[in-house]
C-alpha cells in the first residue's frame, strides 16, 4: 500500500501520504483518501509527496478529480515535499496555478 | 433429451441396451454394423455413441475413427462395448478415438453413471467450444475494426504537412493509437502553424480526443485564425468532451516568415528549445506558461502567446515528455540533462535531430517503451517558409459561379477591436460570395495589410521603427497588446465592393480609421518604411493590387484588385 491518509487531531487537516510510484494503479486508494471525508469549510488537504519517486500524467488527472470533488476553485489542497522530478512534472503542467505548492 | 446411438450386430444385446436407456429417458437410434453406424451418425447427430467392436462390413474401431473425424468441432463421446478386458484391445479402443469402454454383461446403474458423466463432459466441452468461438470472432472483429479505425484516424489527422523540407519529426506510439499528436498546417498569410500534443493516457480514448483537435486546428488555420484563437477553441471543445481526469498537454506555434517571429502557446509541454545557428548553442528555452488544454473553463483560460524574434537557420525543437522520460532497462530516465548535452556536444547542427534520435535509442537499449515519444525540429528558412504552398481546403463550394456584383461594409468600434479579429470572417465572406479561384492567400494578404496598418498605426499609433532594433519585435508586440487592451476610442470602417467584367472582376477595398492619418503626398519615403505587421507592407500591396490610393488626411486607403 503506497497511499495512506491521516487526519490531524484538530480535524482540520487531512494529510495524504504518497510513496513509491504515483500512477493509475493507486487510483482507488487515492480516491478513498478523500471520498469518505466530510471536509468542513476550513479543512485543508495536504498531499505529502516525500515518499513518492515517480508520477505520470494519469496521476495529474487524479489530482484534478480530487480538486473537482472538493469544490474546484474553492478546494484547499497543498502539495508538499516534492522531489525535483515530481516538482518538474507538476510545474510543466502549471499545476501551481491550481494547487498550493511549496 | 439426449440421443444415443447403439451400434451392435447382436440384436438381443441391442434390445437390452435400448430398454435400459429408454427407461432413463434417452432417445435411442440403432445400427446393425459400422457402415450403418457412420450413416446414421451423419444423418441424426446423436449426442453419444455405444459401439460394439466386432461387426460385419466395418468394425467398431474404423466406425469410431470416421465418426470422430466427422465431429472435430464438437465432443461426441464414444463408449466401446466389449466382452473382453484384455489391455491390448482396450488400448486399441482409445487409439481409435474411443472415450471409454464398458464390459459385458451390463450393469444398468454403472452404464447409466458412465453415460451421464460423459454427457456432462460433452456439455462442458460444448460450452468452452462455444465461448472460444465467440472470443475468436470478437477478436477478429476487433482487429478488423482497429485496423479500419487506424486508417481513418491517419486520414483525419493527416500529418501531410510534416513532409516539408525544413521539418524533421518522429512520432513513436507505444500502442496502436498514439496519445501524442503532431499537426502542421501552412497559413493563408504564409508561414506555418504546428501543434504538438500529449493526451493523458494512450490508445483509443486518446485517439478519439485527437479528432476534434485536428479538425479545429486545420479548419481555423486555413481560415486565417491566430493560434490564440485556435487554442481557445480547442480548450472549449476539450473541456466539454473530456472527463475531468483527462486533458491535452499541447504546444502550438506560429512561425511567421514575414516578421521573422515565432509565437508560442505552451500548456504542459516541456520547454521549446531554440538552437542558434550563429551561436551554435541553445539561445532560448520557452517554458510552458499555461495549464494543459481541457482543464480551465472559458472564464479562466489564458490564451496569452509569447512572441520572439527568430533568425535564418535557427532551429526550433519541441518534444513530448515521453522523450525525457524514456527509460533504460534499469529504469533510469533519459532526462533533460542528457538531451541538453547533445546540443552542447554537437558539431554539425544539420545532424542534431539524428543525434538526438540515435542517442535516445542507444540509451533505451531495448528497454520497453513506457510512453509515446514525439519530437519535431523546424529550421527557420524564410524563403522555404514563404514558398510553402497553402492548400485552400476551405475553398468555396461556389468556385465556378459567374462573376456578379455585390458590396458590403463593416464597422468596428474600439471595444470590438480589442478582442475580435475580423480578418477570417471577412475572407470567408468574400470567398463565399465570389469563388476567387486559388486567390485566397493573396486576398488574405491584402486584407491583412490594410487592416493591420489601420489598427497598428492609425488607431494604436505604434511606431514601426521599433521593429528595427534587436529585440524590437517583442517590444513592439508587447506594446501593441497593452494599447489594444486599453483602447477606449477609435473605430475602423471596411468597405468591400465587387464589379464583374468579361475576364473576372474588380474588387475594391476601402479601409478608413479614425486616426490622425499622415501626409501621404509629402511623405512617400516614410510611407515605404511604414510597413505593416507582416513586414512586407506597402511594397507587397503594390505588386498584388492594380491601384493604391490614399484619401482624406491619410486615414483612408483604397485598393483595387483585378482578378481573372
Amino acid at each position: 500500500m503506497s497511499v495512506t491518509s491521516e487526519v490531524s487531531t484538530d480535524d482540520n487537516t487531512i494529510t495524504i501520504k504518497i510513496s513509491g510510484r504515483f500512477d493509475f494503479a493507486e487510483q482507488n486508494e487515492f480516491r478513498d483518501c478523500y471520498y469518505d471525508t466530510s471536509p468542513g469549510e476550513n479543512t485543508q488537504f495536504i498531499i505529502d509527496m516525500s515518499g513518492a519517486n515517480y508520477m505520470d500524467s494519469s496521476a495529474l488527472g487524479m489530482l484534478l478529480m480530487m480538486r473537482e470533488y472538493l469544490g474546484g476553485n474553492t478546494a484547499n489542497i497543498s502539495i508538499i515535499n516534492c522531489s525535483p522530478d515530481i516538482k518538474n512534472i507538476l510545474t510543466v503542467a502549471n499545476f501551481q496555478s491550481l494547487f498550493t505548492m511549496d | 433429451m439426449p440421443t444415443v446411438l447403439i451400434a451392435d450386430d447382436d440384436i438381443p444385446n441391442r434390445l437390452v441396451l435400448q430398454a435400459i436407456l429408454e427407461r432413463q429417458g434417452y432417445c435411442v437410434l440403432q445400427a446393425d454394423d459400422g457402415v450403418q453406424a457412420v450413416d446414421v451418425f451423419r444423418r441424426e447427430h446423436p449426442d453419444l455413441v455405444l459401439m460394439d467392436i466386432k461387426m460385419p462390413n466395418m468394425d467398431g474401431y474404423e466406425a469410431t475413427r470416421q465418426i470422430k473425424a466427422m465431429s472435430t468441432d464438437a465432443f461426441i463421446p464414444v463408449i466401446f462395448l466389449t466382452a473382453t478386458s484384455d489391455s491390448e484391445g482396450l488400448a486399441r479402443c482409445v487409439a481409435s478415438g474411443g472415450d471409454d469402454f464398458f464390459t459385458k454383461p451390463y450393469n444398468r446403474i454403472l452404464l447409466q453413471a458412465r453415460i451421464s458423466a460423459l454427457l456432462r463432459i460433452r456439455e462442458l466441452y460444448n460450452t468452452v467450444q462455444y465461448q472460444r468461438n465467440e472470443l475468436d470472432n470478437h477478436q477478429k472483429r476487433f482487429d478488423r475494426e482497429k485496423q479500419l479505425a487506424k486508417r481513418l484516424f491517419a486520414n483525419i489527422i493527416e500529418t501531410g504537412s510534416l513532409g516539408l523540407p525544413y521539418v524533421q519529426s518522429m512520432l513513436s506510439p507505444m500502442s496502436l493509437f498514439s496519445g501524442d499528436i503532431l499537426l502542421a498546417a501552412p497559413k493563408p498569410s504564409g508561414g506555418l502553424h504546428v501543434l504538438l500534443g500529449d493526451f493523458t493516457g494512450h490508445g483509443l480514448a486518446a485517439a478519439i480526443g485527437a479528432l476534434p483537435v485536428s479538425s479545429v486546428f486545420y479548419g481555423m488555420t486555413a481560415k486565417g485564425y491566430s493560434i490564440a484563437e485556435i487554442v481557445t477553441e480547442i480548450n472549449t471543445k476539450l473541456k466539454m468532451i473530456l472527463p475531468t481526469d483527462m486533458f491535452l498537454a499541447a504546444c502550438v506555434i506560429d512561425l511567421n516568415p514575414g516578421s521573422h517571429t515565432l509565437s508560442v502557446w505552451n500548456g504542459g509541454i516541456p520547454p521549446v528549445v531554440i538552437y542558434g545557428e550563429k551561436e551554435q548553442e541553445i539561445t532560448r528555452s520557452l517554458s510552458p506558461r499555461h495549464l494543459p488544454l481541457g482543464i480551465a473553463g472559458d472564464e479562466s483560460f489564458n490564451r496569452r502567446v509569447e512572441m520572439i524574434e527568430i533568425r535564418q537557420d535557427d532551429r526550433i525543437y519541441i518534444h513530448s515528455d515521453g522523450i525525457t522520460e524514456a527509460a533504460n532497462p534499469d529504469g533510469l530516465m533519459f532526462g533533460r540533462q542528457r538531451l541538453e548535452d547533445i546540443f552542447v556536444k554537437n558539431a554539425d547542427s544539420a545532424e542534431l535531430f539524428n543525434e538526438i534520435r540515435s542517442e535516445l535509442i542507444k540509451f533505451q537499449d531495448g528497454g520497453a517503451q513506457q510512453d509515446d515519444m514525439t519530437m519535431i525540429e523546424l529550421r527557420y528558412n524564410q524563403q522555404q517558409l514563404e514558398d510553402t504552398v497553402f492548400h485552400d481546403k476551405a475553398q468555396s463550394k461556389r468556385a465556378e459561379q459567374p462573376s456578379s456584383e455585390w458590396d458590403f461594409s463593416m464597422g468596428l468600434s474600439a471595444d470590438l477591436l480589442g478582442c475580435f479579429d475580423p480578418l477570417p470572417l471577412l475572407i470567408q465572406s468574400v470567398c463565399d460570395m465570389q469563388g476567387f479561384r486559388g486567390q485566397r492567400q493573396q486576398l488574405y494578404t491584402v486584407f491583412s495589410e490594410l487592416f493591420t496598418n489601420a489598427l497598428d498605426h492609425g488607431i494604436l499609433n505604434l511606431d514601426s521603427t521599433l521593429k528595427g532594433t534587436a529585440d524590437g519585435f517583442a517590444k513592439y508586440y508587447m506594446e501593441r497588446e497593452v494599447r489594444l487592451s486599453n483602447l477606449a476610442d477609435g473605430s475602423i470602417k471596411i468597405y468591400v465592393a465587387h464589379q464583374p467584367n468579361a475576364e473576372g472582376g474588380l474588387l475594391t477595398i476601402r479601409v478608413e480609421d479614425t486616426g490622425s492619418g499622415f501626409d501621404y503626398q509629402e511623405n512617400q519615403v516614410s510611407l515605404e518604411s511604414n510597413v505593416g505587421h507582416s513586414g512586407r507592407g506597402i511594397q507587397l500591396l503594390n505588386t498584388i493590387c492594380e491601384k493604391i490610393e490614399y484619401m482624406g488626411n491619410g486615414n483612408i486607403v483604397e485598393v483595387t484588385y483585378r482578378w481573372r
